[in-house]
């Protein structure tokens, strides 16, 4: 089973994110979790959401997981020592940082000696969305590391999840997915 | 005439979503609510399908759920098709009514997200509601996830109309585990679950001018018993139509649903009893147990109201050791499921050895290795052929260990 | 969980009844790390206002406007003496970034501007946009 846990504010998408992704999945024929564990949350609050994907029907309701890949989709958020409680050697983080890796990880002292990808998901969702929602620029960067399905079957998916906006957002989600893929390093 | 709206053949809905769309395709006359963590979604989504036009009938607000339950048991009198949602507190406040609705004979369905009661205030999952409204005379159908949250609801509506039941019907889904889980859903088209549940036949509704009606008059001693009496009676029978439904969704959707589901239990020496989302967790247990060599096996009512007390029975004839598991305080008893268990099994001469274990409670935690621990306990007193084990046990308890006897 | 270990007690050492002490000492409270006390909603900020004094003409817009009242306002005199209130900066401990203040700013240049955050703020004021 691949399991993706995703640290954010709450306001900034990762629910969302995580929903998308799991019906992004379940296109494919897979089964799916996605569920956020909640405090009596106000937006900003640190909270975190989860994906659980697997080839049979996904029975474990409970929240414990160790993941195979953590996103981080706040800037701030990746400081917090919190984002490696439950990994392993193999788990591989994706966080949002304006940083370069090594500028980051001489701060960033837990993620040493980790699989570690960075992307601006902040920067390209203010440049390419209007607003500072990284879900679906995490998402890009996301396929491009884990491989998960090819590139231009994600794409039509989630222009078909996105499809209640309005057509500016839909084609500024679809931007910024676009950029995130190709910055992600 | 309501839009149709258009699904795939598969959808990734949590539990909440799942319960709104299966109250849309029900073409629900009136919907009162007072939205309350964590059903909420339930009703704002319903809200949102009327506003875009998908559902024809009227959706009231209300300042309370004690009037939110007042204002469906007025319109169901006045012979509409009637629903709402609710969770926790808001049942709490609905109680009184709720004897009132099933009293009346009246077929609400209410799509309850199960959470804990205050106090100490938490909003996450545990059965505390459910087992307030046992007594309510309703039927009370459980769902262990978003799939299961759709297709209860859809057979509530079909159960509760029966002219043989007339009686309200709650689904329950576990609070955030089920209603914010989103999960693979494969719904019916509209047409399909609409011509399922099928058109509302209303019985004496008092907006039927030419035969004036009072609902709910005031019996005292020469009436109240006979009343009371015809009412259980309507709920002890029940199970046929349960079944009849349950077989007639299967034949629509191959889902095949029972009142008392098993897993892996024909052979069992040690079965668990559990209810909710933690069966599915216990699924994954039992596998693990039967990896380690422990003939372990799962029971689950899916009515909790009627319960199926002989079926149970019959099912756990073979089995050794029976630890009945309930995600609620069950404050100076053992839990319910404890109780009815031993009752079924007494009444039919039965003998395995049962305990109680309590999990869960306010969301807590429970991983299938939790479970598997029990099955490992269970198992010692079916091997020592008496209960060498606590009666009562706690799962994933901070502190030292308690247990009482 | 963001609760420290320190406050996870055991079923037989809590508090009857979830009661919570109202006046207990602040400084020694424990509270888990994103108690609110501890917590600010600067945290949130990806995007912070910068103030440009020079072009600010004291029309108290930004002040009005702002939710969480990050301006901080200083008592001057004006030419005739008469006292009147002066903007000289952001509370950047309560400001969240909703931008507010920008959108409300009206001097031609406006002299509040949104940077991100981690653009220090005299740099931010050499980029300043120049008038042409």
């Amino acid at each position: 089973m691949l399991q993706i846990r995703w640290h954010s504010r709450a306001g900034q998408g990762a629910v969302t994110g995580a929903k998308a992704l799991a019906d992004v999945m379940a296109r494919t024929g897979k089964y799916v979790q996605a569920y956020s564990v909640y405090g009596a949350e106000k937006r900003g609050a640190p909270m975190t959401a989860y994906d659980k994907i697997d080839d049979n029907p996904i029975l474990d309701h409970s929240k414990w997981m160790t993941p195979d890949y953590v996103l981080v989709i706040d800037p701030s958020l990746v400081f917090q020592e919190e984002i490696v409680d439950n990994t392993t050697d193999d788990t591989v983080f994706i966080v949002t940082s304006h940083m370069s890796k090594e500028d980051l990880l001489s701060i960033a002292k837990h993620l040493q000696g980790k699989k570690l990808y960075v992307i601006d998901a902040i920067k390209i969702s203010q440049e390419e969305i209007g607003r500072a929602i990284p879900n679906t620029p995490m998402l890009g960067a996301f396929i491009k590391v884990s491989e998960i399905i090819p590139f231009e079957d994600f794409l039509v998916s989630i222009e078909d999840i996105l499809s209640k906006f309005p057509k500016k957002i839909i084609e500024g989600n679809l931007r910024a997915i676009k950029r995130a893929y190709e910055e992600v390093k | 005439m309501a839009e149709r709206y258009e699904l795939k053949q598969k959808e990734v809905w949590d539990g909440n979503m799942a319960a709104s769309h299966a109250l849309r395709q029900a073409q629900v006359d009136v919907v009162a609510a007072y939205p309350i963590t964590p059903s909420t979604p339930i009703v704002q989504n319903y809200a949102q399908f009327l506003a875009d036009g998908y559902v024809d009938g009227e959706f009231v607000m209300v300042e309370s759920e004690h009037s939110a339950m007042s204002a469906c048991v007025g319109a169901s009198a006045a012979g509409g098709r009637v629903a709402t949602a609710t969770s926790s507190q808001g049942y709490a406040l609905m109680v009184e009514v709720l004897y009132q609705a099933s009293g009346m004979r009246l077929p609400i369905v209410m799509t309850v997200v199960n959470r804990a009661l205050a106090s100490p205030l938490n909003i996450h999952g545990d059965h505390g509601d459910l087992y307030l409204g046992r007594d309510a005379g309703w039927i009370h159908l459980i769902a262990n996830n978003p799939q299961e949250a759709y297709d209860m609801t859809l057979c509530a509506f079909k159960i509760a109309e029966n002219e043989k039941v007339r009686l309200p019907v709650t689904t329950n889904q576990d609070g955030f585990l089920v209603s914010h889980t989103a999960q693979v859903v494969e719904p019916l088209d509209d047409d399909t679950a609409y011509k399922f549940i099928g058109d509302y036949k209303a019985m004496n509704p008092m907006l039927d001018t030419k035969n004036p009606q009072t609902y709910g008059a005031q019996t005292e001693e020469e009436w109240h018993f006979e009343f009371k009496a015809s009412q259980h009676k309507a709920l002890m029978e029940s199970p046929a139509v349960i079944d009849e439904v349950f077989a007639e969704f299967e034949k629509l959707t191959g889902r095949k649903y029972n009142r008392v589901e098993t897993y892996k239990l024909d052979d069992a020496d040690v079965a668990l009893v559990v209810m909710g989302s933690a069966y599915e967790t216990a699924m994954v247990a039992v596998d693990k147990a039967r990896e380690e060599g422990i003939k372990a096996g799962l029971i689950m009512p899916r009515s909790f109201r009627p319960f199926p007390y002989n079926e149970i029975a019959e099912k756990l004839k073979n089995v050794k050791a029976v630890a009945a598991l309930d995600r609620s305080a069950p404050m100076g008893a053992m839990g319910a499921l404890y109780n009815e268990v031993s009752g079924a099994l007494a009444a039919n001469g039965q003998s395995s050895i049962m305990t109680n274990y309590i999990y869960g409670l306010g969301g807590r935690d429970t991983t299938a290795q939790h479970i598997l621990e029990v099955i490992k306990e269970t198992e010692k007193n079916a091997k020592a052929g008496k209960r060498v084990t606590d009666l009562q046990g706690f799962i994933n308890l901070r502190g030292p260990k308690l247990s009482f006897n | 969980m963001a609760t420290p270990k320190e406050m996870m007690t055991t079923w037989d050492k809590i508090q009857p009844g979830a009661v919570l002490p109202s006046f207990e000492d602040p400084e020694k409270k424990i509270r888990s790390k994103f108690n609110s006390y501890n917590y600010k909603v600067a945290d949130w900020r990806v995007e912070k206002p910068v103030f440009n004094r020079d072009l600010c003409i004291d029309c108290d817009f930004c002040w009005v406007s702002c939710p969480d009242s990050c301006f901080i306002v200083e008592e001057v005199e004006n030419k005739r003496g008469k006292k009147q209130a002066k903007i000289v900066g952001i509370n950047y401990n309560l400001c969240k970034g909703c931008a507010v203040c920008v959108e409300v700013c009206p001097t031609p240049i406006k002299s509040l501007l949104m940077f991100p955050e981690f653009v220090d703020n005299d740099e931010a004021l050499k980029q300043w946009p120049k008038k042409d």
